[in-house]
């Protein structure tokens, strides 16, 4: 299995970059300031509510969710389109191997380089938030980390993918900026925009099922979905926290309804975007001159 | 069975034809060289060989393996040394040959490589910090791992100083005399010269000539070539010139009768020529394989194409 070889000393050669550790170093801050916050902000509000273990996480997923993908980007963006328009890729596919082994190294090399940085920065966040706070949920901590890293995943398949799919760098940071600004930050308008128009160029005061699902198709709203399907009693607690965290929460509390009743779709979601990631960025690899 | 096979092989990219229905085929144990000037389509062959170029039409088969479709067999079976590629930056040089061993699934001694390419004081150095030179030789050990049955070279010279040059002719003949088959491309005659059996000349996506060295030699009539100063040059005079017998061509070149001479002893002709105009002195060239090259690649007749 040479897909393990290569995903080693893919990460050998990705973990000795300084843009990699300026983004570890640059989450674990953030992600220590922002739980300070939390922890701190309602006292200091003198806000009733008490800051909870449970309420910490979905306040994280806020910064995870964007995060995630920047970092994805710095991190993937040139794995494969980088090696082929300098050439390594030459070096690594005259040795006995396959494009398919090679792509499926590179997507776990730079999935566990990410993971590897962001699982330090979520470990050390949460870690001083639940010292802050006198409360750990082991349970909790470890569902939220096991998702929170195979978002990670998803997400470094998604920028490896499209990094397979040219030659260019350029055109790779094009794709991959382009995937961040349609899927994340204009995933809400875009949606509301088609029914907009559907409905005769008005907003109708019930939102239509299929919305919902559309609404998803955002790998880090499809994220937040997947956390509150799997920590249900915490998101139940934590709902009125929720709407104060912003970025991340917004999407999906613009769902309304509907999102609470299955949160499920969040993770075939993500599912389905590692699998599209795949096949798309394989299909073309495999095509393409060198 | 033929150690690389070529059949009507065609490349295109878009509207340029850059192999144009090639047929070759290179026995096993021999060393073989792909001559051709830049851009005549040497790399895109080996890029074909390699699987990273699907051919437009033809085909490749390496030690008995279709190149296209069973890709994973031909590179289980060869070394590789690629052209334009570019080393791991951040990986130190023992660690790029312990990724060539772990990927052929062989045990070998990565030190033991680099002694032999002689880059082993500088194994635990980056290599992006490698010079050309360097790099080369780095590429070779990692191409020479797991004892391959036929060696791929592009240009294996690039980069090497005189002296690295013939190091690595020097490695060449000993990989082949353990019984590897080495196919390398060059755009220096004088390297290919210097160790292959047989040559193949490319030009412009076509092979021009097959042959070994002493059959381009023999098949080309370039035998040697006077340079005669003679008192008076002028157009009659190089008409009589060109009828001497044993004269193959004559021209004016830079205020010098250039005389081929075929068959007959230099001195007949320089003794005839003396009779028609006085000979005041002279040099003989014996043309290079190097002239025959670029006679080959450039005084194409051009009503061929």
């Amino acid at each position: 299995m040479t897909w393990a070889t290569v995903a080693k000393k893919d990460f050998r050669d990705a973990v000795q970059s300084r843009a990699l550790w300026a983004l570890v170093g640059v989450f674990v801050v953030l992600s220590v300031l922002s739980t300070y916050a939390y922890v701190e902000a309602p006292a200091l509000l003198g806000a009733a509510t008490e800051a909870t273990f449970g309420g910490l996480i979905f306040f994280t997923i806020g910064l995870v969710g964007l995060f995630v993908p920047l970092s994805a980007i710095v991190v993937c963006y040139k794995s494969l389109a980088g090696e082929r328009e300098l050439g390594s890729i030459k070096l690594l596919l005259s040795l006995p191997t396959t494009r398919g082994q090679v792509f499926v190294g590179k997507v776990v090399g730079r999935a566990t380089v990410l993971a590897f940085g962001l699982g330090v920065g979520l470990v050390v966040g949460l870690g001083v938030g639940a010292a802050l706070i006198g409360d750990l949920e082991a349970g909790a901590l470890v569902v939220f980390v096991l998702t929170t890293l195979s978002f990670v995943a998803v997400y470094a398949t998604i920028v490896v993918g499209l990094s397979a799919t040219t030659g260019s760098t350029s055109r790779a940071t094009t794709l991959a900026l382009g995937f961040f600004v349609v899927f994340e930050l204009l995933w809400d308008a875009i949606p509301m925009g088609i029914l907009y128009v559907l409905e005769g160029f008005s907003i109708p005061s019930t939102m239509p099922d299929w919305l919902y699902p559309l609404l998803q198709l955002s790998p880090s709203a499809a994220y937040f979905s997947a956390v509150v399907a799997l920590l249900p009693n915490l998101a139940d607690a934590a709902n009125a926290e929720s709407a104060q965290s912003g970025a991340g929460a917004q999407t999906a509390a613009d769902a309304a309804d509907p999102f609470y009743t299955n949160p499920e779709i969040g993770i075939a979601i993500l599912l389905l975007w590692l699998l599209v990631a795949l096949a798309i960025g394989y299909y073309r690899f495999d095509a393409s001159d060198l | 069975m033929a150690a690389i096979e070529l059949e009507g092989l065609t490349k295109r990219f878009g509207d340029v034809v850059a192999v144009d229905g090639l047929d070759l085929t290179v026995e096993e144990g021999e060393i073989f060289g792909f001559l051709g000037p830049n851009g005549a389509g040497k790399s895109t062959t080996i890029d074909i060989l390699l699987d990273f170029i699907r051919p437009t039409g033809g085909t490749a088969t390496v030690l008995g393996y279709d190149a296209q479709s069973d890709g994973l067999a031909v590179r289980n079976r060869i070394g590789v040394l690629p052209d334009a590629y570019h080393v791991y930056d951040r990986l130190t040089g023992r660690q790029h040959v312990e990724f060539a061993i772990e990927m052929k699934g062989v045990d070998e001694d990565p030190d033991a490589l680099l002694e032999r390419v002689r880059v082993a004081d500088a194994a635990d150095r980056k290599a992006g910090g490698y010079s050309k030179g360097m790099r080369q030789r780095l590429i070779l050990a990692m191409a020479l791992v797991g004892d391959p049955e036929l060696l791929v070279l592009d240009e294996p010279s690039t980069g090497l100083d005189p002296n690295g040059a013939r190091e690595m002719r020097e490695i060449i003949r000993a990989e082949n005399d353990r019984g590897t088959t080495v196919f390398f491309s060059s755009h220096i005659m004088e390297q290919v010269e210097a160790v292959c059996d047989r040559v193949a000349i490319i030009d412009d996506g076509h092979l021009v000539a097959v042959d070994t060295i002493d059959g381009l030699r023999d098949a080309t009539e370039v035998g040697e070539t006077l340079y005669v100063y003679v008192s008076a040059l002028d157009d009659s005079v190089l008409e009589r010139v060109r009828t001497l017998e044993g004269v193959g061509t004559a021209a004016i070149d830079d205020g010098r009768l250039r005389v081929t001479v075929d068959g007959v002893s230099k001195f007949a002709v320089l003794h005839a020529i003396d009779e028609i105009t006085a000979v005041q002195d002279f040099s003989v060239v014996e043309s290079s394989l190097e002239d025959l090259f670029v006679r080959y690649t450039n005084d194409r007749p051009e009503i061929e194409s």
